[in-house]
């Protein structure tokens, strides 16, 4: 299999992966030809507005949904890499373990009629149907200790939770299986601000005590910003741009990138926003415009992207999506020392 | 200090009772959180408390009623709702008691005319001892609740033209109208939950061909339908038989509005995170519906059965009006009002309508329960 | 003279369980053309206050305290002491105070038109004339930005997109002209590029008409974007209130410390660990005595703040914050 192959240190390469939605004549590109890959241990975090086909990635991934295209590969703790697209069930259901997801909405996330203990321990029974009862029991209150929930609290229902608790709920189901890779999608987005920080601080907490690799889907640029080692930026179901952190932030290289930076409120009232005005709406995903996604949008258009598609490619050791990313000098954020 | 008294952690009794009070809602079930919304509701408990005696009355309606459905007194045809009386007309009290009895005919339009006897007096007994009976065709009994002494007659809501006394029919019709829709809904329920798991589980060609047969059975103009159906009936079966063809008959439409809501539930919950969640972690798709979808959606059906209880009551009597139901010996209220189908007998008898009273009081109990138990289905909103 | 002033506002319910009180004892002011930031987390009486003012809370909720609303012709009334059905409130509501909502998406009507639906708040308050109304409603929905306004003005909910609907609903709630506007949330369901157009579109339209703003959000950064002065609620209470630059550069209440800790601020560098206040908000239910924030503060001081409640105290220089400790540490620097 030579087509199989990643960097050593890769936990997960996706290759050129697309996701066509159709109905009655009509073809939604939710995703298109994104490629990136994923070290074990890093933080990755995916930025874009809504409907930028964020969600649908992660789905893929995770392979809640079928990708129409492309590849996800995965070395399992084995040291063995499939493709997660075209991987047989059996072996699926053994990756199955190792990748799993966190959700959104700590309400609609939690069956409300299982108690705590059913809830996390679901999957458990699913994957070691022979396990004793003591022993599924005693590593559910161990991962509920280790999410802070009160083990005292196991017995009750959902509905005895507040959005926080919930959310803690909702890490352990996805701990107990001792995943490798979590998909974080919107994780923190539906809690207030001070429980998002408990929130984000127990991911981190987690991340470094169990070797978790994260998938950290968002919108909010400074929780992204603040969790991820790289981040990708997403547009129309493009990848427009793939880099650390830091440069990302502080140097864009795409103005798709610069406009969301220059767009985000900061929570300090002596800076200034100047704000770079993007041009219309987001065009409709149904029928993109040709050439660049942007170009519509961008304040730098040329001929060339009305033309022509670029792809993401190599600039100064990041990935860019940009016919001219190494002739324009974009602004970013400033970071004092 | 004092204020340092008033905070200390030791808690007062009704702060003790308040905390085990939300200790008990914390680890409630959905079932316990629903009857604890339910039991809020005041016309559905009340609804629930009628509903309880009219089926505690059918379930013990030979000791209730003082007759049975053969017994018949051909000398008091058509008589009115007997009146009791506590005093005598010289001011003794006697405890309940009827008059006697005397029919007249009126010299000009030959009605009858019934007067009491002032002379003839019969105490009201209780537990008394009269026709024999079999308690659900096991227990070999003859107590009923109340009767008079022999020779007299009581007939709390009159006689019909046969002389068979009222008050005992509706009480032995209630057996008939009261369970027919529950069978009823029992076979749609069973039916609806199949054919709609069925629908929005696999989706595709089944889902669409019994989604048209749900639109052509809706279709029907139930009356007509009814009327073909029982013609199939054969005639002279014996009424256990003609009583499960007719459930039969009720449930093949109940069914179609239950079906629709088992297909929409599972489509809607099919989709929620917390099915993906379990899919995700590798919950296979068996144990995915009957953990998750099917209780997901049981308390909606069990709303859905209640509030189609009143129609089946309604199907029962309607049919038995017609002629199309029950058939004698055995009755129901449909029956009972087919003796008020001619406005003359409404005129002149009107404790005939009685029956109806029964069907509105019933019909309205259930929708009042149902409309509770709608409020209470989803105790997480 | 404000345009708006509360004093001492309640709001209790009388629930089976017992006494839920989501407001207790708010007050402040705005002035002409002045934007007040009403922070806190759900739950802590933000949207109840906003409805209070506008006399729009549930028949179940009882309202004390004062709301001194000065009309356009220059008298002061207790919108609490109106009768929420009556003509009074009716005229202003709408015309003197609009709100604009969180989701722009569930405010509109899908069975009208934009430009009905814009055209009912014109007629109803400004003239009875169709064709006088229609030209007043083109012209605000210009003044919002939603280009080609006489196609849009017969366009339904669902041809806009999240952004054009939140300007129509802001051109919905400018039509009138109004003294005072209430924007609860309104840019929590928009993406940011398009908070930062609503946002900017808010401050042009306020300097245009000199209105004041009640800007209520959870969102630390809207707020230094937008307001003048902030008020910071806790269960219900304000517990810290300041001009902007103050409660960012200096904020006072454990809360408020706690509150700018959790959230990164976007373009420094990263911290390690983002400050995290710990628990969670309690249920405003059978309230006792002593600040709302003594279970999760840091800096509690047991035996006074369980005891006795704490009360707004201005720290010099219109800095208000209600805390035993701070007010401790201020006489004792004295």
């Amino acid at each position: 299999m030579s087509n199989l192959e990643m960097a050593p240190a890769s936990i997960l390469k996706v290759e050129h992966i697309h996701k066509r939605f159709t109905s009655k004549n009509i073809c939604v590109r939710a995703v298109t030809d994104v490629s990136f890959e994923v070290k074990a241990g890093e933080t990755i975090g995916i930025v874009g507005e809504s409907g930028c086909g964020k969600t649908t990635l992660g789905r893929c991934i995770v392979r809640a949904i079928h990708a129409s295209e492309g590849k996800v590969l995965y070395r399992a703790e084995d040291g063995q890499i499939d493709d997660l697209i075209t991987v047989d069930k059996e072996r699926m259901k053994k990756i199955r373990k190792e990748i799993q997801m966190i959700f959104q909405d700590p309400y609609s996330s939690l069956d409300p009629r299982m108690t705590v203990t059913d809830i996390i321990s679901e999957p458990l029974k699913a994957n070691y149907p022979k396990m004793p009862k003591a022993d599924r029991e005693k590593l559910v209150v161990d991962i509920a200790a280790k999410v802070g929930l009160n083990t005292s609290y196991l017995k009750r229902y959902p509905h005895a939770f507040s959005g926080g608790q919930r959310q803690r709920i909702g890490i352990a189901r996805a701990l107990i299986l001792n995943p490798r890779i979590i998909v974080c999608d919107e994780a923190v987005s539906a809690l207030d601000v001070s429980i998002q920080a408990q929130i984000i601080n127990l991911l981190k907490d987690l991340q470094r005590d169990m070797h978790l690799t994260y998938l950290f889907i968002s919108h909010d640029l400074s929780v992204v910003e603040h969790i991820s080692n790289r981040v990708g930026v997403m547009y129309l179901g493009r990848m427009v741009e793939y880099a650390p952190t830091e440069a990302l932030f502080s140097k864009p290289l795409h103005p798709y990138t610069e406009a969301l930076l220059s767009a985000v409120p900061v929570a300090d009232p002596d800076v200034q926003m100047d704000r770079i005005p993007l041009k219309g709406e987001i065009p409709n995903p149904a029928n993109p415009p040709s050439g660049c996604y942007f170009h519509e949008r961008c304040r730098y258009c040329q001929q060339k992207c009305i033309d022509e598609a670029p792809a993401l490619r190599e600039v100064d050791g990041r990935s860019v999506a940009c016919h001219f990313a190494d002739e324009l000098t974009l602004r970013g954020f400033h970071y004092e020392s | 200090m004092s204020e340092n008294l008033q905070t200390s952690p030791k808690l007062t009794r009704k702060q003790l009772k308040a905390k085990k009070k939300e200790e008990s809602y914390y680890l409630a079930s959905q079932w316990q959180l629903m009857a604890h919304k339910l039991a809020k509701h005041k016309l559905a408990r009340f609804s629930m408390m009628i509903l309880g005696i009219l089926y505690f009355i059918a379930l013990f309606g030979n000791f209730f009623a003082p007759s049975d459905l053969t017994s018949y007194d051909g000398s008091s045809k058509d008589m009115p709702p007997t009146a009791i009386h506590w005093i005598t007309e010289d001011g003794r009290f006697v405890g309940p008691f009827v008059y006697g009895a005397t029919m007249e005919r009126d010299p000009k339009t030959y009605k009858k005319v019934f007067a009491e006897d002032k002379e003839k007096i019969y105490p009201i007994r209780f537990f008394t001892h009269g026709k024999s009976y079999q308690w659900l065709g096991l227990i070999e009994s003859d107590l009923h609740l109340f009767g008079v002494d022999e020779g007299g007659k009581i007939f709390l809501f009159g006689t019909d033209s046969m002389g068979r006394d009222l008050f005992s029919r509706i009480i032995l019709g209630s057996q008939v109208s009261l369970t027919i829709p529950f069978a009823g809904t029992f076979l749609s329920f069973i039916l609806g939950l199949v054919l709609g798991s069925i629908s929005g589980y696999f989706g595709g060609w089944i889902d669409n061909l019994i989604q048209r047969i749900i639109e052509v059975l809706n279709s029907l103009p139930s009356l007509p339908l009814w009327m073909a159906l029982s013609a199939a009936i054969p005639a002279g079966i014996p009424p256990v038989q003609m009583y499960l063809l007719i459930t039969v008959i009720l449930s093949f439409i109940g069914w179609t509005g239950l079906a629709r809501v088992v297909r929409g539930k599972f489509m809607s919950l099919k989709n929620e995170d917390y099915v993906m969640a379990a899919r995700l972690a590798g919950v296979s798709d068996i144990k995915i519906i009957f953990k998750h979808l099917v209780p997901g959606f049981m308390s909606y059906l069990i709303v859905n059965l209640t509030l189609g209880i009143p129609s089946m009551i309604i199907g029962e009597t309607s049919m038995s009006f017609l002629g199309l139901g029950i058939q004698a010996p055995a009755t129901s209220w449909g029956v009972l009002l087919k003796d008020a189908q001619q406005i003359q007998n409404i005129a002149n008898y009107p404790w005939r309508l009685l029956p109806l009273i029964f069907v509105v009081i019933a019909v309205l109990a259930f929708n009042f329960l149902g409309d509770g138990l709608r409020d209470a289905a989803d105790p997480y909103k | 003279m404000p345009i708006i002033d509360i004093k001492d506002l309640c709001v209790n319910i009388q629930l089976d369980e017992g006494m839920l009180t989501p407001v207790q004892g708010v007050s402040f002011q705005i002035e002409a053309g002045q934007t007040m930031g009403l922070v806190g987390e759900s739950g802590c009486g933000k949207s109840l206050t906003s409805k209070a003012i506008l006399a729009i809370n549930d028949k179940k909720c009882r309202q004390t305290g004062e709301i001194l609303f000065e009309t356009d012709k220059h008298e002061v009334v207790d919108i609490n002491k109106l009768n929420p059905r009556g003509k009074e409130i009716r005229d202003i509501r709408g015309r003197q105070i609009s709100m604009i909502f969180q989701e722009p998406m569930v405010a509109f009507s899908p069975m009208y038109t934009i430009g009905n639906q814009i055209n009912e708040c014109t007629r109803l308050h400004i003239t009875k004339d169709k064709k006088q109304s229609k030209e007043l409603t083109l012209e605000v929905m210009k003044k919002v930005g939603i280009a080609n306004a006489e196609k849009r003005y017969d366009q339904f909910p669902h041809e806009f997109s999240g952004g054009m609907l939140q300007r129509a609903l802001i051109a919905m709630a400018l039509v009138c002209k109004p003294r005072l506007l209430i924007a609860d949330e309104p840019t929590t369901a928009l993406d940011v590029t398009i908070q930062a157009q609503i946002l900017e579109l808010m401050q042009e339209l306020q300097k245009e008409l000199n209105m004041a703003i009640l800007f209520i959000t959870h969102d630390l950064g809207t707020v230094a974007k937008m307001c003048d002065y902030v008020s910071v609620m806790y269960l219900g209470r304000v517990v810290e209130s300041a001009r902007a630059c103050d409660v960012y550069k200096r904020p006072l209440h454990p809360y408020t410390q706690g509150l700018m800790g959790s959230v990164h601020k976007i373009g420094t560098l990263k911290q390690e660990r983002l400050f995290s206040i710990e628990g969670t908000v309690p249920l405003a239910l059978n309230l006792k005595p002593g600040c709302g924030f003594y279970d999760r503060c840091n800096q509690r001081i047991e035996g006074l703040c369980n005891v006795v409640d704490p009360e707004l105290c201005d720290m010099g220089d219109g800095h208000c914050v209600a805390c035993h400790r701070c007010k401790k540490e201020a006489t004792v620097h004295e």
